[in-house]
């Protein structure tokens, strides 16, 4: 995808966005609501044609060579789209009759993967939102796709839930499905993604595999002073601490950003302990931590206000 | 960038986005998704015959729809003709006049009402917003709608048969043109009510969206007076409304007299034909103005906000 570009009327809910998914792997589209997420998916699962901007799915054109794209594609909605009147069985039925006509048949037994063989002949309108759910991903999944679209898919499930659908998920990546997820859980992305983008307000901000874009969070020390020294504390690696002063002493938290992130937080604290001990000091409940996607993901959405 | 192949063809692929490696290696279709593009018809046949055997299903578990589409025209039928008692209609005992005629209203029931009512659930449940991210076409998803309808219109049309066989009347002289007027009354009546659904927010509001309709057909339709008996400012604009060609034609195809603003002469199978053919061409019309009308209005999604 490349420049993609779409509008409702004045509204540009997607201002040129590119990434690129690669085969066998697992992308995640990060965003809050009204990022631009779905339009996105809308065009990618060829509901809508492309404003401006060239965007290619399995190499073709996901509006206009529908046919030939959609057997090989599979498509979890964000919510409903069932018959309140068939059961859990007749919906599978349907569903997989209309991919076996285009010559893609059901593969083993969907519902069982997805943990709904007890509920095969519940009515879907008497089914709970997370229930909806999985069968959405039975559908999705039912004859083994290429590519796999899933727009936010555990939304309104429960933990247990939640984590058999990741199962699933991994299961299916592991047989080389490629898949598209967009989510708000900053968890699910983290545990499932091999690449991901944040998006807000119709463009992406940040990209790149989880690491990458967690180490861009940077990784934070912080503690506490009784009292601070003369001439403060050091600078470590080019950065600067920032220091809250209250009634009982200091606050002082570095943000290290920059260089490599592997070994930067242990290069950090040989310079401050050695200042430290220079000054005899101890530095009150110390703690390292390691930056996070959802450091990431606040500083995106802030940034942008 | 990667231009579309031609049709059913092979080609070759270029710069990909997703599921593929990015390097512009080209990928091949898998024969499963051009076969299923160059037998486009023969997948939107089949996914028309699952659509309508679904919409016939929930339809029989909905009974308030089935009272509508099934019983009510039936009851109709059954009021007019207890109504005209004795009477004779164009030198016809009223009971045959007006069943005769029955079967050209059924397209407004069985399809008209009935899909106004299915469109407007699926859409609101998302199902149409399912099946277009899915294997089925635009057409494949109508003409699901239109078989289903047309299926329970000939079965009612068959029952009134039966039932003019029961009161002595006379067997179908012509079951070609009975069959064309039908299906081209299905026809019409499926695009105006795609057309009526997209005006329609929920199936209870459906109840007044379809009332237009339905009483400018029933009060224009020649149901118990042939039009050659009424004063021209009324026959003449009545000509007009969609199920006067159906009504006029289907009595014609089963008496073999002209009743297409005849007054009922005998005609052969050759005349029942030519007499037909101002009427099918009301009705080729219709289908046009019901066509673009369905264009205009349908929709697809639920009116979000």
């Amino acid at each position: 995808m490349d420049g993609l570009r779409q509008a409702y009327g004045d509204f540009e809910a997607v201002r040129g966005i590119s990434f690129t998914v690669r085969p066998g792997e697992l992308f995640a589209l990060l965003g809050t609501n009204g990022a631009g997420k779905t339009t996105t998916m809308d065009v990618l699962e060829g509901l809508r044609p492309a404003r401006q901007g060239d965007v290619r799915v399995l190499g073709l054109d996901p509006h206009r060579q529908r046919r030939r794209l959609r057997p090989r594609v599979g498509v979890m909605l964000q919510e409903g789209g069932f018959v309140g009147d068939l059961t859990v069985a007749e919906t599978v039925r349907v569903w997989g009759g209309l991919s076996a006509d285009v010559g893609r048949p059901p593969d083993g037994d969907v519902l069982e993967t997805v943990g709904l063989a007890g509920k095969a002949r519940t009515r879907v309108r008497q089914l709970s939102g997370g229930q909806k759910r999985r069968l959405d991903l039975a559908l999705a999944v039912l004859s083994r796709p290429e590519l796999l679209f899933l727009d936010e898919p555990t939304t309104g499930m429960d933990p247990e839930a939640r984590r058999d659908t990741w199962d699933v998920i991994k299961g299916l990546r592991a047989a080389g499905t490629t898949v598209l997820l967009t989510t708000h859980y900053l968890e699910e992305a983290e545990r499932l993604a091999d690449h991901l983008a944040i998006m807000h307000e119709g463009t992406v901000h940040v990209r790149g595999t989880v690491d990458e874009v967690v180490a861009e969070a940077g990784d934070r020390i912080v503690f506490r002073l009784p009292r601070l020294p003369r001439g403060g504390p050091p600078s470590l690696l080019d950065t600067t601490a920032e220091i809250a002063r209250s009634g009982d002493g200091a606050a002082v938290t570095y943000t290290l950003t920059g260089t490599s992130p592997a070994g930067r937080a242990h290069a950090a604290l040989r310079p401050l302990l050695a200042w430290a001990d220079e000054h005899r000091l101890t530095l009150h409940g110390l703690e390292i931590r390691k930056g996070t996607l959802e450091d990431v993901f606040l500083r995106v959405v802030g940034d942008a206000r | 960038m990667s231009t579309s192949t031609g049709e059913g063809e092979r080609g070759p692929m270029t710069t990909s986005t997703i599921g593929h490696d990015g390097e512009g290696s080209p990928m091949t279709t898998s024969t499963v998704g051009t076969r299923a593009h160059g037998s486009a018809m023969l997948t939107d046949v089949r996914h028309s015959v699952r659509l309508a055997r679904l919409e016939l299903t929930v339809l029989g578990r909905n009974q308030t729809a089935l009272f509508t589409v099934l019983f009510l025209p039936l009851l109709f039928g059954w009021m007019f003709s207890a109504l005209a008692g004795e009477a004779v209609i164009a030198g016809l005992p009223a009971e045959v006049f007006v069943l005769t005629g029955l079967p050209g209203l059924l397209p407004l029931f069985a399809v008209f009402v009935n899909l106004v009512n299915t469109f407007t659930a699926r859409r609101e449940e998302l199902v149409l917003r399912r099946l277009r991210g899915g294997q089925v076409s635009a057409v494949g998803i109508l003409g699901g709608a239109a078989l289903g309808g047309l299926a329970v219109q000939l079965v009612q049309t068959g029952l009134v048969l039966a039932w003019l066989r029961a009161v002595d009347g006379p067997v179908p002289a012509n079951i070609p043109l009975l069959l064309v007027a039908a299906v081209l009354g299905a026809a019409v009546f499926t695009l105006l009510a795609a057309a009526c659904s997209g005006l329609t927010r929920t199936t209870e509001h459906a109840q007044v969206t379809v009332l237009p309709v339905l009483f400018v057909v029933m009060i224009g339709a020649p149901l118990f007076t042939p039009l050659s008996a009424q004063p021209p400012q009324l026959a003449v604009p009545a000509e007009f409304v969609p199920a006067t060609p159906i009504v006029e034609i289907t009595r014609t195809a089963i008496l073999g007299a002209d009743f297409i603003g005849g007054a009922g002469g005998k005609l052969t199978v050759a005349g029942q034909w030519l007499a037909a053919l101002p009427s099918l061409g009301v009705l080729a019309a219709w289908l046009l103005i019901a066509a673009i009308a369905a264009k205009v209005l349908f929709r697809w999604d639920p009116k979000r906000g």
